[in-house]
């Protein structure tokens, strides 16, 4: 499979294997990312900082449903995911905190997407 | 109501409707039924044989829940009274109505009832706006049932509306077509419920739509709960009943919080998660309900900042501002997901735990947190130190959608010189250095007792000291005797007197020999109107009585300011302000409105009210238990609690029973003076003989 912005954004979570703005949280997320018929799934463990990154099926406290198209561009930092879930773009099913605090993982935008929102001229 | 408009609330749902139960929106009108920053229902117009109804009474019988007496007709003179119409709506997913239809009359009558009904799905930000929809509208009719839908894109919205027996529907609302004999009566009960495609699951767990009986039991469970208050002047009764009612009503549940609540910043804008709004409120009501701190401090923290984003003015460590779950926040045309935009809601929230820990001793909780804030700490040094001078200040960085003052008075000329000009950016206003100031100190406190990190501890009480010294040296008006606004981008003073002397009191930055002339100047003639503490000193420039934050007087602000001269031992200027505030409350029956006028209270002799201040409002509600707090000198000593009262004159006696905190249930009691020589008037006042 070519490396995508998703792909490496789950194995780089895997090499860093501890997350300090996770330190007090524990649960396991799944992401079920749609591709044409196929669904990639990914789940990530955090153990108080402590990140597990697999495609091995296990027990999920949360689970994440988004077309793959759409969570590159939120792996790449250029969409918001808790604005994706207001709009249902992105959904969420169980434990709506852990999303909510995992979500710090993912990067800010870019440069560029943050200027033109923000009405800065370039 | 001030507008004759019927509030109606559960959380962030609420219904806004005139005196007959009726809804018509205008795009700018706040009329409607609201869910999650959306409006649901634009329109909700009852007619009996196509004619309005005409209101008798309207009765609130709780926050929840109201009742409308009607009369057919709209005659303003004769109404015929053979009819009456009585509707009964309580908000919880939506609103369930009951409609009940009496015939006075020894004849039968055939009658026609329709309910006309629209939905605009308007986005809070549009309504205040004025803004265009971009998405397209559904409607679906069955027997029995109507609904209203919006889509744009993946966002779906839609009003799902029901009744029983079944109406006959069609795409613009429900009609009964019914025959009644002499005397007798129908009913019909209305179901309207909002749907969220997409995020059912988040909203269900969240608590919504907790069943009335649930609701009614929950109520009395809460003011159950909360400290006894007994006292010998009946207004103060009345004033702590409404606080703590509004304050069950303002109560709000984020997505993450399970059943836990905090409380939102107010009705019917401001029914959100608020940094600043939901701290300060915490803090007021700590000594009557400690569990909404405790959920401000949890919720807050989750969605602590962690990376550098313009468009939300997001930093690492750095409290939000606000939260929006509507259209416009969720297509990111808003930055409100959330927004991080203001620079004193960090520091609070270290003030927040603190305070939090002294009155209740949760530890676990204080640990648990003890990285957010340090991170907290970290953003006072790192990212909001703008200008490399050791102040707090601020500059957004989402120039079109950002907040400029990123304060609590956040209008637009509310940062100004004397002479009334406006300084440029960045911005250092002199509260930020104070909540500053304390949070290094309470932090200092923290890390000693809890985070068991004395070295940490040290460095913060320096840090603490050193900000303090230079404080007091580059803020100090000399010419004046009192702190100015602000530091303007070249350092020098924004040099206007202000009420923000008295948050400098309450965060203990002020020097102690400079602490009497501050005093002086908020109960002095040209801060002081006789009801609270004026925003901006008559005299200045830009002195305004009916300015929002260049002239009105807040309640939220004067119980703070209360609680800071105490801070120094002013006891009596501290009730002679409670006493002020308590009275104006009792001229909204209660419930203080966000600001009023700064007219001298000898003129007007009543608190005139801004006009379009939002009631009611969560630190407004908020503001009398402080109050309570600071006349009975209320404070956390170790594993006790001390009183030290001061009441206002004309308080003979004022007790609080059943205090919370770390000491398990405490009562605390006060005896004052009363004046025998008052002369007897219409109204009896606390602060009128002061």
């Amino acid at each position: 499979m070519a490396a995508d912005t998703t792909t490496e954004f789950f194995e780089s979570l895997g090499r860093r294997a501890h997350e300090p703005l996770l330190e007090q949280t524990v649960g396991t997320i799944r992401f079920d990312l749609a591709r044409k018929s196929d669904v990639h799934r990914w789940f990530v463990a955090v153990d108080k900082g402590d990140l597990a990154v697999s495609h091995q099926r296990r027990r999920a406290d949360c689970t994440v449903r988004a077309p793959k198209q759409l969570f590159d561009r939120v792996a790449s930092g250029e969409v918001n995911a808790t604005a994706a879930v207001l709009r249902g773009a992105v959904q969420v099913e169980g434990d709506a905190e852990l999303l909510t605090l995992f979500q710090r993982l993912f990067p800010g935008p870019p440069a560029e997407t943050s200027a033109k929102r923000s009405g800065k001229k370039p | 109501m001030t507008d004759g408009s019927v509030s109606i609330l559960d959380g962030n749902t609420f219904v806004v409707s005139d005196d007959r139960g009726d809804i018509e929106a205008t795009p700018t009108d706040t009329a409607g039924l609201f869910s999650f920053d959306t409006r649901f229902l634009s329109k909700w117009v009852l007619t009996v044989d196509g004619e309005r109804l005409s209101a008798l009474s309207t009765d609130d019988l709780s926050y929840f829940e109201t009742r409308y007496f009607l009369v057919a007709g709209t005659g303003t003179v004769y109404v015929d009274a053979k009819l009456s119409v009585i509707r009964r709506r309580a908000v919880s997913e939506g609103f369930s109505e009951t409609l009940e239809v009496l015939n006075h009359d020894d004849q039968a009558v055939d009658l026609t009832l329709r309910i006309e009904a629209d939905a605009d799905f308007a986005d809070l930000f549009e309504v205040k706006d004025a803004l265009k929809k971009k998405g397209t509208y559904t409607r679906e009719a069955a027997p029995g049932r109507l609904r209203l839908g919006y889509t744009r894109d993946t966002y779906r919205r839609s009003t799902a509306i029901s009744s029983v027996p079944k109406a006959k529907a069609d795409e613009a609302g429900l009609t009964f077509r019914i025959r009644l004999g002499p005397r007798e009566s129908w009913k019909a009960e209305l179901e309207v419920v909002t749907e969220f495609a997409g995020l059912e699951r988040l909203a269900k767990s969240s608590g919504r739509g907790r069943a009335r009986a649930n609701m009614e039991s929950e109520l009395e469970r809460w003011l159950d709960g909360a400290p006894k208050l007994h006292c010998d002047w009946d207004p103060l009764l009345t004033t702590y009943r409404r606080s703590l009612v509004d304050l069950a009503a303002l109560r709000f549940s984020p997505l993450t919080a399970g059943r836990r609540s905090l409380p939102a910043a107010g009705l019917p804008w401001f029914m959100t998660m608020f940094g600043r709004d939901s701290i300060i409120t915490s803090l007021q009501a700590l000594p009557f309900t400690p569990e909404l701190a405790a959920t401000t401090l949890r919720e807050l923290a989750i969605r602590q900042g962690t990376r550098t984003d313009d468009f939300r003015d997001e930093d690492p460590g750095r409290i939000l501002h606000e939260m929006r779950y509507g259209e416009m926040t969720a297509f990111e045309e808003r930055p409100h997901s959330p927004y991080y935009g203001n620079a004193d809601a960090t520091p609070l929230y270290v003030v927040l735990l603190d305070e939090y820990e002294r009155w209740t001793g949760d530890r676990k909780l204080v640990r648990e947190l003890e990285s957010v804030a340090r991170a907290a700490l970290n953003w006072i040094d790192e990212y909001a130190d703008l200008q490399g001078n050791g102040y707090i200040s601020y500059q957004r960085r989402n120039e079109e959608t950002g907040l400029e003052n990123q304060c609590w008075k956040d209008s637009w000329d509310s940062i100004s010189y004397r002479d009334g000009r406006l300084p440029g950016f960045p911005r250092a206003t002199c509260e930020l250095q104070g909540y500053a100031y304390d949070a290094k100190r309470r932090a200092a406190r923290l890390a000693r007792t809890v985070w068991d990190d004395p070295a940490f501890a040290d460095e913060l009480d320096r840090q603490a000291a050193a900000l303090k010294r230079r404080f007091n040296r580059d803020f100090w008006v000399e010419d004046g005797k009192y702190f100015a606004l602000a530091l303007d981008p070249d350092g020098n003073q924004v040099d206007a007197l202000t009420s923000n002397n008295g948050h400098l009191l309450w965060s203990g930055i002020v020097d102690k020999s400079k602490a009497k002339a501050v005093a002086r100047h908020l109960l002095g003639p040209r801060l002081f109107s006789g009801w609270g503490v004026r925003t901006l000193a008559e005299g200045e420039t830009r002195y305004n009585p009916i300015g929002y934050h260049v002239g009105t007087v807040w309640p939220f602000d004067c119980s703070f300011i209360a609680w800071g001269l105490r801070r120094y031992g002013f006891k009596d200027e501290a009730a002679q302000i409670a006493a002020g505030i308590l009275d104006a409350a009792d001229f909204f029956e209660g419930r203080l409105p966000e600001a009023f006028g700064g007219y001298e209270r000898s003129v007007t002799k009543y608190p005139v009210q801004y006009p379009t201040a939002c009631s009611p409002q969560a630190w407004s509600t908020g503001a009398p238990l402080l109050l309570l707090r600071t006349m009975l000198g209320l404070e956390p000593v170790g594993e006790h609690l001390v009183v030290d009262p001061a009441l206002p004159v004309g308080l003979g006696h004022l007790e609080l029973l059943d205090i919370p905190g770390r000491w398990g249930r405490f009562d605390a009691f006060g005896r004052g003076f009363m004046s025998a020589e008052r002369a007897p008037k219409l109204r009896e006042q606390l602060g009128a003989a002061g």
